[in-house]
């Protein structure tokens, strides 16, 4: 077409801007001032850790200044609360069985998911056929989603009368008078944490297990070995430092729950002990530190000196989970860095 | 050893006893987790009517008085409304920012990494802990009545304040979650953006933000499973009581003074009902059990078909 | 650790004299020898996977200690008939025999009641990627013995291990780092490691597919020059793309077309006077 019969065209009155750098898409301001609420949002999130970290220890510090190193030493801390409901008397706290407690029921919980949770990793990425792996899949989740307070009513209704009627010796009560023997122990704690802290560990190693290459298993089946070897001998240990970093989440998992340890564990802060053999440690009854924030936590509170306590044993909460944390992170990366080693192993010369 | 007698050779034993042992593993894993919900509905569906969801709980100490669990209900909405509404713009916005405008290797970016990834690891109890000793603070009382300590101590419990510390409890799990879906959105959108000349800000807001909604809208569900199911948090926060702040609660001019005041969630309600607790109800603590452990499946459920409609349209 | 271009330099010279023989003398060397029994023999072997099938009336008669080489284009059923020597194949999932029979020194490798474990050991296989294990070296060769043979000493597992290295050439590099990670090793030398352990657990048959294709010429005529030695005491089967390679050391070839063995002879009529007019073509150069 011409250009006179483009300008007599319908629409010609549109005529051909020059090209306009200086306007944009959008406004101005709305450029330049979201990302900086973005960066608030973010920055708030990342340092919102530090706000928490320091009202809790701020709060703790009275204990800390008025006990030391003690608080964690020394026992009698049901004896102490009590105590301290009377304003005369000036009590010290001592935390040491609820770090008996908790360090006992998450070494147990711990184990147990281990044994346990190995096998069933091992199932689901090795072992199991797709019809079968799919809803086993979606059970371990399901376990995972089960809220912490179901676990301790279906913990305090089924497995701590378990316990009391069929783990229990019928003289108990002779053997160690001072306490009761009654079914909500460490064990009943170990049984509950064992299956709170499952799923994270199984969904960690099914991961290892399956990031570990297809090459090294079909090296051994050609040798001869058969695939249950190859699976215990060549794929586990390769994948043992991701099963570490699962272990550890696992733990994290276990020190923090208060609220099933607190239902199936019994009230009392005592100090598991050997002295009558094994069976019976495990009979105890025990209080972890989360167990006992929220058990002594509410009306108790607003007495200053147990209100600070109750913050001190919060801060080694803290404390605790920080560090399992970092190894978790520290576990992972050994992980990451042996798988990539291995690929990028065998440069040629 | 020739070939012959190789090929004729016993396969050794122990394999089939570790395989089988896997299985043994399995199925105990399996049976445990069924026993659970079967226990929950064995025990508490004959107490599951009509009734039960629309009464109040019962403020009679008589054994088996019962009552109802719309209270609880309600506190358990009005716990997942307002959390969700308090982290929702936080999330989003930091996982935005971490995905699309942060640079990876600055040391800002590895501080506000760490921060998350601490604030993760951060148990309920601990959260529950902060609440109360921030929210204690005097310049705090509009969240919560001032309690019977005066104007030099905020009561420290309602829930605005559980439903505060419970955002940032789940916060770095729903920014990890959003993060994801949204660096999960092919570059090519982005870029076909940038080359039509539509600057950074709006493209995200048009076309990046809307083709990771399915998976940040998984996230804030997956997190409402988790706020759900927390007992910790509300039971330092909300208290142990059955009731509402206000008497008439429903009613719209209260609604300020309920959200100030305390109350009752699912979880309290059975954590308080259970035999170690010091309601007398233990029956109800069943049925309260089920109904939130469906609520917690149906949102989890409901998370995953969001999250597959996403890998259909994404990919 | 000894693995440098200038170790390899000092035997680099023996390597390319053997690169540079001509091919028609090795092939017929142990032509005057007599005509050694099949070790392996093949019947109208058929493989499916699924509805697609993958080989067809496959027949040859793998020679002791000789040789053996495959040749094809890529995808033509090679490594599928090398894997069912050793039965490898039986892990992929549609995987069935749709005929005939594989005979391992007169035995059907698929008859009932035949232990595979042992099968895979009497017929070792080296892949086409180096895949050492993630352990040590020592570890490496150890770990498939101490399977077979539980209860076996230090000692003797510490002389089978240096004979596997030995055979393998691969000892003098390595004697002073036996506890290193194999995965340090040159791409070369984890090929090597492969195949001393493979030899470790005392095959009669060993297989390799395409077992220098990633690896540099150097690399590729050490472990050619290792085959050639040993298969004086191994039944040699060999997976190559490259036809050169196949000339220069193999006794017997087999051209795979298309999930057939076109031809199955003597490497020097194979690659001088093709009976079929598609292997010439193929030795030519004229497809790959």
């Amino acid at each position: 077409m011409s250009s006179s019969e483009l300008a007599a065209a319908p629409g010609a009155d549109r005529s051909l801007k020059r090209v306009d750098l200086a306007s944009a898409s959008g406004s101005r301001w709305s450029e330049s001032v979201m990302p900086l609420l973005l960066a608030s949002a973010a920055i708030f999130s990342g340092l919102v850790v530090t706000l928490v970290v320091f009202f809790v220890a701020y709060n703790a510090v009275p204990t800390f200044r008025a006990e030391g190193l003690s608080f964690i030493t020394r026992g009698g801390w049901d004896t102490q609360i009590n105590n301290a409901f009377t304003p005369s008397k000036t009590v010290f706290f001592g935390a040491e069985p609820l770090l008996i407690g908790t360090l006992l029921s998450t070494v147990g919980a711990v184990l147990v998911s281990l044994v346990l949770g190995t096998g069933c990793a091992i199932f689901l990425s090795e072992l199991a056929p797709a019809a079968i792996r799919r809803p086993f899949e979606s059970l371990v989740q399901l376990l995972a989603g089960i809220p912490s307070v179901v676990f301790g009513l279906v913990g305090l209704s089924i497995v701590v009368p378990f316990i009391q009627n069929y783990v229990v010796p019928a003289n108990a009560a002779n053997v160690v008078p001072e306490i009761p023997i009654e079914g909500a122990s460490l064990l009943a704690a170990i049984t509950v944490l064992s299956f709170m802290i499952l799923p994270f560990f199984v969904t960690v190693a099914v991961d290892s297990l399956r990031a570990i290459p297809r090459s090294y298993v079909d090296g051994g089946l050609a040798l001869g070995m058969t695939k249950w070897r190859t699976i215990t001998r060549i794929q586990v240990p390769a994948a043992a430092p991701g099963l570490v970093a699962g272990l550890v989440l696992a733990a994290a998992r276990a020190t923090g729950e208060a609220i099933a340890v607190s239902m199936v564990a019994g009230a009392i802060a005592f100090s598991p002990n050997l002295n009558h053999g094994p069976l019976y440690m495990l009979l105890m009854p025990i209080r972890t530190i989360a167990s006992s924030i929220v058990e002594t936590g509410g009306d108790a509170m607003s007495i200053p000196s147990i209100a600070s306590a109750l913050f001190a044993l919060a801060t080694l909460l803290l404390l605790f989970s920080l560090i399992l944390s970092l190894g978790a992170r520290w576990a992972f990366a050994w992980f990451n860095k042996r798988m990539g080693v291995r690929q990028a192993g065998g440069v040629q010369t | 050893m020739s070939v012959q007698e190789k090929l004729r050779s016993k396969p050794q034993w122990g394999s089939g006893f570790g395989q089988f042992a896997c299985w043994v593993a399995a199925a105990v894993v399996s049976a445990v987790c069924l026993s659970i919900i079967g226990y929950l509905v064995f025990q508490g569906w004959h107490s599951l009517s009509w009734k039960f969801f629309t009464t109040d709980p019962s403020e009679s100490m008589r054994e088996g008085a019962g009552g109802g669990v719309r209270v609880p209900i309600v506190g358990t909405a009005l716990l997942i409304v307002l959390a969700v509404l308090v982290m929702f713009p936080i999330a989003v916005g930091a996982a935005t920012y971490l995905s699309e405008y942060m640079d990876e290797s600055s040391w800002f970016t590895r501080v506000v990494r760490t921060g998350l990834e601490v604030l993760a690891s951060v148990p309920s109890v601990v959260f529950g802990m902060f609440g109360l000793a921030l929210f204690s603070m005097p310049i705090f009382t509009f969240l919560s009545s001032s309690g019977a300590e005066g104007a030099s101590q905020a009561f420290g419990r309602s829930f605005l304040v559980a439903a505060i510390v419970m955002g940032v409890h789940v916060l770095p799990f729903v920014i990890k979650v959003s993060e994801e879906s949204i660096r999960a959105v092919p570059v090519s959108y982005r870029r076909g953006a940038h080359a039509l000349g539509i600057t950074k800000w709006r493209s995200i807001r048009k076309v990046v933000l809307p083709a990771a909604a399915p998976g940040i809208v998984t996230a804030v569900i997956l997190g409402m499973g988790l706020i759900a199911g927390d007992t910790a948090i509300v039971w330092l926060l909300l208290g142990g009581t059955t009731t509402m702040g206000a008497s008439n609660w429903w009613a719209p001019s209260q609604f300020l003074q309920v959200l100030r005041g305390t109350g009752a969630t699912l979880t309290t309600y059975i954590f308080f009902n259970s035999p170690a607790g010091d309601g007398n109800s233990p029956q109800l603590a069943y049925a309260a059990a089920l109904v939130l452990v469906v609520l917690v499946l149906a949102l989890n459920v409901i998370a995953s078909i969001v999250g597959r409609r996403r890998k259909r349209q994404g990919s | 650790m000894s693995d440098t271009f200038a170790s390899d330099s000092a035997e680099s010279l023996g390597i390319l004299e053997t690169l540079v023989r001509p091919a028609v003398s090795r092939a017929g060397e142990r032509e005057a020898e007599s005509t050694s029994a099949p070790m392996v023999t093949v019947n109208g072997l058929g493989v499916a996977y699924g509805s697609k099938t993958a080989l067809e009336g496959v027949s040859m008669l793998i020679p002791e200690r000789r040789i053996t080489a495959f040749i094809g284009p890529s995808g033509c059923g090679k490594s599928t008939a090398l894997r069912c020597f050793n039965r490898m194949n039986d892990g992929i999932s549609g995987f069935r025999i749709s005929g005939g029979t594989v005979l391992l020194d007169g035995q059907d490798v698929y008859a009932r009641g035949v232990n595979v474990t042992a099968l895979r050991r009497a017929v070792g296989m080296v892949f086409q990627q180096p895949n050492p294990f993630p352990m040590s070296i020592y570890d490496n060769i150890a770990l498939a013995v101490r399977e077979h043979e539980r209860g076996i000493s230090r000692s003797t597992l510490d002389g089978i291990v240096e004979q596997a290295l030995r055979q393998a050439n691969l000892w003098d590099e390595v004697r002073d780092c036996l506890t290193q990670s194999a995965l340090s090793l040159s791409g070369g030398q984890q090929q090597r490691l492969c195949i001393a352990r493979a030899l470790a657990v005392r095959p009669t048959v060993l297989m390799l597919d395409e077992p220098c294709a990633s690896l540099d010429p150097i690399s590729t005529g050490r472990i050619e020059e290792l085959l050639l030695e040993l298969s004086a005491d191994y039944t040699i089967v060999i997976v190559t793309h490259n036809l050169a390679q196949a000339q220069r050391i193999s006794d017997k070839v087999g051209f795979f077309l298309m999930g057939r063995l076109v031809e199955f002879g003597d490497a020097l009529q194979v690659f001088e006077a093709s009976a079929r007019p598609e292997t010439a073509e193929y030795v030519r150069g004229a497809f790959g």
